[in-house]
């Protein structure tokens, strides 16, 4: 069997283990989020300022919340089974129209992020480990340190008083000009212009981890026995670099970047909050606190698949830049 | 409160004056993007006072009346009322010509509906703002009359569009009113409808063109815009990119700061209906707090002028009384004492050892839990503060956060809690904001914002009664000064201060200020400069 | 062991790093000392700028000394990094080590368990956990570890499969060494780099998670942490910076010395790196 219909397999067959797998993750959350104290009713009956008993009491017969437990499991299951992710009875909207509508404005941020930091991740690491332990090197190390440990909101807010406020080169927050109307291409721009800021940010505290694990990586393979037989061998540094090196180094970073996909949904959290940016991350930030139990289950599953299917991927490519690893 | 006949009078001169207000060159036109904080859950302001709605939902209902920063009432949906000689019978003249977003002539029978059917029986006050109330007749489309069973004197002060809102009764007719699509679609008479929500964005209303006030509403558009973060919201304040945010959505120290800029103003107007009070509840029933007398030597403790200074930044009067001072205006209002502005520890302290609390080798009498309010960053900080003042006096406080629905479920379901620092509104009339934390009948397992200290009082009961019913002034400012005395004592619950809410706003947006609603108010005569 | 030092302290930045964190650890260590007094106490006029009033480093909007806040919070930020990070190493790489080295079926079983936790968004599930959990230092430290551990077992899988099928592993194979000590002696220490990269990429981790929960609310009232001083002062940034911004320099501090002593351990523990020079 050549290598191409074994991967072929393999990924069959991990899709297939896919399913339970995001089916656990369910079922996980599900009673996890039911150990939280107080549910939807509550948190309905406390903004609107008051609610008898009695009232509450049919809400959650409305909504469900009066059943028991694995009662309201295996509803949940039966109806994602079919696709319906269910009913969000504190927006009063289906889950799968409240997903859908904040899932492209992360999907914008998120790829964004990942382009930028990934690219320059991989410049600034591979330019320090070439000029190891040289003041380029302990600039760019602690460039990304900095970049990585001052806290999220702070850049964000220093970012919208630097080149919102001071210089009024970008709106200080939301996805679009709402008051403008903007159609078409101008759509376009404008959204763009929105997303700078917000994208720049959480590039930042993301490059740092690329660019760390570039370096180590690239250094890890410099200290391999392949590489004293490419100098022995008399091939150039730049040669070794750039067509052996950097291959092998990449794994680590690919694996990283493949975890970050999966984190980049709630790991936005922050972001989203301090430049009002509506994505899933707010989301289930506020369902969690809402109690509003289908929209975050909702919000978890769609973040399952995404990760089982980056994990896929990851692994897949893996075999494609390592030709030892064999795929069983 | 005494309804006498020249209200009438009051009222005809009223609606001369509005209706012939409209001399300056108002500029028409323009979007008017504001904050609101954080988003709504949904439209239904007859079902619900979280206060988002309020700051949208009176701009596309209509209530029966405003009221103005005087308190006057101005006619809105209503032109006119007559009250009877025994205060039983109300007659309301509505106004003629006005339509539902849909087109749709709004009548009594639309009055009739919203009172009786919805108000009534779901939103959170009105069935103890029209609890009077056993029918209302309709003996045509612009004539309601509400027939009492006692006179409620209280009840002409809740008919503001945030706290009475009419609704359209061929739009829940036949339904599930907590359920019924009008919640999210909202269809009203006021000046502007609306038109779209993105969620996590913001909501928009246009214009109404069919609005019943002549050349209303100057604004094209209004756009409320979500955003989370505080110091974001101050950013776009301070960008022009909103123009107004009410209720604190700028925190006071950003409010203090931009205040100093030529085109922004902060005002404290707007909230005298609404009488916001930060208070302490205990648990009089279990744990280290059923001794009044601790709860006294609590109170003398605080150093209420301090709390107001360095976490409200000065916006703020120190509670005298179970009643805010805002009441004295209709004399319900008297100084009580164990209400120090400054804080008294060394009272403090010999009230807790004249009732027998020693302190221990580490100064400790008792130790309690302190729960929050979990609304935002300045209740840490009154939490934070409390502590300290308490270890003063040798109270050893832990402090406990927890999100709305586990503090909602301990505090109100399982009374599991001995100190909640809340606030609450007082509302316009004790009747409708007060009386719910004392009275037995309040003791409601379950239900949210009532009586959670469990006190029961069978003489406070009784004045509560009275006050409620009583129409005449003299003897209602008696009753409630034997209600304060009492409370005084007892103090199952020990009011802090009252809080000044603040109102930001772009000096460019106009017309948006004489209503004592404020930012629950209708912006019909809003306009920009 | 000897040539582990001499290597290390040749490398004059993770030397300086070193220097750093003993610095922050001592401070943590005489805080009691220097500031006796409760950190929350309400010390003096609020608002103190640094420098007014006796404050070192000023005062925050309640009076309590921001300089006495930073020393006490040493220790309980530098503890919960410290004990997630250790938590969620250990639990990686045992995970990571088994599932890399027998493949097959454990591979499947322990990789998707561990799939199980990676999908979660990791700070949403911080979030929950805490807020399950009611806020606290010990629920900190518990959700810290949780979302943590996958990233570690995942590398430290690819880092396995890659090696295992090196020359020198089969070497071991044909003498007989039993699995475990191959993993352990043999496979281990050549992947101990990147995991000690991302051991101390992860205590500083640990330290931001604990500020970004204090951002959202969900810190301990009750301590005094570097992420409750920057939770405290966050929205006077604008006209008190001073009372989230040097809790900030303090974490960016210990985040560099940490990171710059982890490189050093790596680049100590990779002999063939003196080659390069």
């Amino acid at each position: 069997m050549n290598r191409s219909s074994k991967i072929l397999r393999y990924v069959g067959k991990r899709l297939l283990q896919g399913i339970p797998i995001i089916l656990a993750i369910v079922v996980m959350n599900f009673f996890l989020l039911n150990l939280a104290e107080g549910d939807a009713v509550d948190v309905l009956a406390g903004e609107a300022g008051s609610a008898t008993p009695e009232y509450m009491a049919e809400m959650r017969k409305k909504f469900g919340l009066d059943q028991p437990l694995p009662v309201q499991l295996a509803v949940y299951l039966k109806n994602v089974v079919s696709l319906d992710l269910g009913y969000s009875f504190r927006h009063d909207m289906p889950v799968t129209k409240l997903i859908v509508d904040r899932f492209w404005p992360t999907l914008l941020l998120m790829v964004s992020t990942i382009i930028l930091a990934v690219s320059f991740g991989i410049l600034l690491g591979l330019y320090a480990a070439v000029n190891l332990n040289t003041w380029k090197d302990a600039m760019i190390s602690v460039f990304a340190l900095i970049t990585y440990a001052t806290p999220l909101f702070w850049v964000g807010l220093m970012m919208i008083i630097m080149f919102s406020i001071k210089n009024d080169w970008f709106p200080t927050s939301g996805m679009e000009n709402i008051a403008a109307f903007y159609e078409g291409f101008d759509r376009v721009k404008d959204i763009a212009h929105h997303l700078v800021l917000p994208t720049i940010t959480l590039s930042l505290f993301y490059l740092a981890l690329y660019t760390r694990m570039m370096r180590a990586s690239m250094l890890e393979q410099y200290g391999q026995d392949y590489v004293v037989t490419a100098r022995a061998k008399g091939l150039t540094e730049r040669r070794i670099t750039f067509v052996h090196v950097l291959r092998n180094a990449l794994l680590p970073v690919v694996t990283m970047a493949g975890v970050q996909v999966g984190a980049l949904i709630g790991g936005s959290v922050i972001v989203e909050s301090v430049f009002a940016w509506p994505g899933l991350g707010m989301l289930a930030f506020e369902s969690l606190f809402a109690r509003d139990l289908n929209l975050l289950l909702g919000i978890f599953l769609l973040s399952s698949a995404l990760v089982v299917a980056v994990n896929l991927i990851v692994d897949v490519i893996y075999c494609f830049l390592d030709p030892r690893i064999e795929v069983n | 409160m005494k309804l006498p006949k020249f209200m009438n009078a009051v009222i005809m001169t009223a609606a001369i004056t509005m209706g012939g207000s409209a001399v300056q060159a108002q500029q028409a036109g323009g979007s008017m993007v504001f904050l609101v904080q954080p988003e709504p859950p949904t439209m239904a302001g007859y079902v619900s006072t979280s206060g988002p709605i309020g700051l949208l939902g009176p701009k596309i209902y209509d209530g029966l009346f405003d009221y103005d920063n005087d308190g006057k009432m101005i006619p809105v949906l209503a032109e006119s009322y007559d009250t009877s000689a025994d205060g039983k019978t109300v007659t309301f003249n509505l106004r003629k010509g006005v339509t539902w977003h849909d087109g749709k002539p709004f009548t009594s029978a639309d009055v009739q509906f919203t009172i009786m059917e919805v108000l009534k029986k779901v939103h959170p006050r009105g069935p103890n703002s029209f609890k009077e109330v056993s029918s209302i007749d309709t003996p045509d489309a612009h004539t309601a009359v509400f027939n009492l069973d006692n006179p409620a004197p209280y009840m002409m002060r809740a008919l503001s569009s945030y706290e009475s809102p009419m609704v359209p009764k061929h739009h829940l007719e036949g339904q599930d009113i907590k359920s019924a699509k009008l919640a999210n679609n909202p269809v009203g008479t006021g000046p502007f409808k609306f038109t779209e929500w993105k969620k996590g964005q913001y909501i928009r209303l246009d214009k109404n063109d069919n609005y019943w006030k002549e050349g209303r509403p100057y604004i094209d558009r209004i756009v409320g815009r979500f955003v989370p973060d505080a110091s974001t919201r101050a950013a776009a304040m301070e960008k022009g990119e909103v123009l107004y945010a009410a209720y604190n959505a700028i925190a006071n120290i950003d409010a203090v700061r931009l205040e100093k800029r030529d085109d922004i103003s902060v005002t404290t107007d707007g909230y005298s209906m609404i009488n916001p009070m930060a208070l302490l509840e205990f648990n009089t029933k279990e744990g280290p707090f059923t001794d009044a007398a601790v709860r006294r030597a609590i109170s003398t403790a605080i150093d209420r002028q301090f709390m107001i200074d360095t976490i409200f930044f000065g916006y703020g009067n120190p509670a005298t009384s179970a009643l805010s001072s805002n009441f004295a205006a209709t004399g319900l209002h008297a100084e009580m004492p164990h209400y120090p502005a400054s804080g008294d520890v060394a009272a403090a302290n010999k009230i807790l050892d004249d009732a027998g609390y020693k302190k221990d080798s580490d100064g400790v009498r008792l130790k309690g839990t302190l729960d929050l309010i979990p609304y935002g960053e300045d209740w840490r900080r009154a939490g934070e503060y409390l502590k300290q003042a308490m270890g003063d006096i040798g109270i050893d406080l832990e402090l406990r956060y927890e999100d709305v629905p586990t503090w909602l479920k301990r505090i109100y379901h399982n009374y599991d809690f001995q100190m909640n620092l809340n606030y609450f509104y007082q509302l316009s009339d004790p009747v409708l904001g007060v009386h719910r934390h004392y009275g037995t009948n309040m003791i409601r397992k379950g239900t949210h914002f009532v009586n959670s200290s469990r006190y029961s009082n069978a003489d406070l009961d009784a004045l509560l009664g009275a006050g409620m019913t009583e129409p005449d002034a003299e003897k209602r400012s008696a009753i409630y000064l034997d209600i304060q005395n009492i409370l005084a004592e007892d103090m199952p619950v020990v009011n802090l201060f009252e809080l000044e809410f603040l109102t930001v706003y772009n000096t460019k947006l106009k017309g948006a200020y004489g209503s004592a609603m404020g930012a629950y108010a209708s912006f019909g005569d809003a306009y920009l400069d | 062991m000897t040539d582990f030092w001499k290597r290390f302290s040749r490398n004059r930045s993770a030397v300086f790093g070193f220097t750093i964190l003993l610095l922050v650890v001592f401070i943590a260590a005489i805080a009691s000392l220097i500031y006796p007094e409760d950190p929350f106490r309400l010390a003096g006029k609020p608002m103190s700028e640094p420098g007014a009033n006796g404050f070192l480093l000023g005062s925050d909007s309640l009076g309590r000394d921001v300089a006495s806040g930073i020393a006490h919070g040493a220790k309980t930020s530098l503890l919960i990094g410290l004990i997630a990070t250790l938590a969620a190493v250990f639990i990686g790489v045992i995970f990571g080590a088994l599932a890399g080295y027998y493949g097959g079926r454990t591979d499947d079983i322990l990789m998707r368990i561990t799939e199980v936790f990676q999908t979660i968004p990791s700070f949403v599930f911080a979030i929950l956990l805490v807020a399950i959990m009611k806020p606290s230092i010990d629920s900190i430290v518990v959700a810290i570890t949780v979302v943590s551990w996958p990233g570690v077992a995942r590398l430290v899988r690819g880092e396995f499969l890659a090696l295992k099928n090196r020359e020198f592993v089969q070497a071991c194979h044909t003498l007989g060494m039993s699995d475990r000590r191959i993993m352990l002696a043999e496979i281990l220490p050549n992947c101990l780099s990147p995991i000690i990269v991302i051991g101390s990429l992860m205590v500083a981790t640990a330290i931001l998670i604990e500020s970004g929960l204090a951002f959202l609310g969900l810190g301990d009232p009750n301590i005094m942490s570097w992420g409750f001083q920057i939770g405290a002062g966050r929205t006077m940034l604008r006209s008190a910076w001073w009372i989230c911004t040097f809790p900030g320099i303090a974490i960016l501090i210990t985040v560099l010395a940490i990171n710059l002593v982890g490189e050093g351990l790596n680049d100590a523990l990779n002999p063939r790196l003196r080659e390069r020079n």
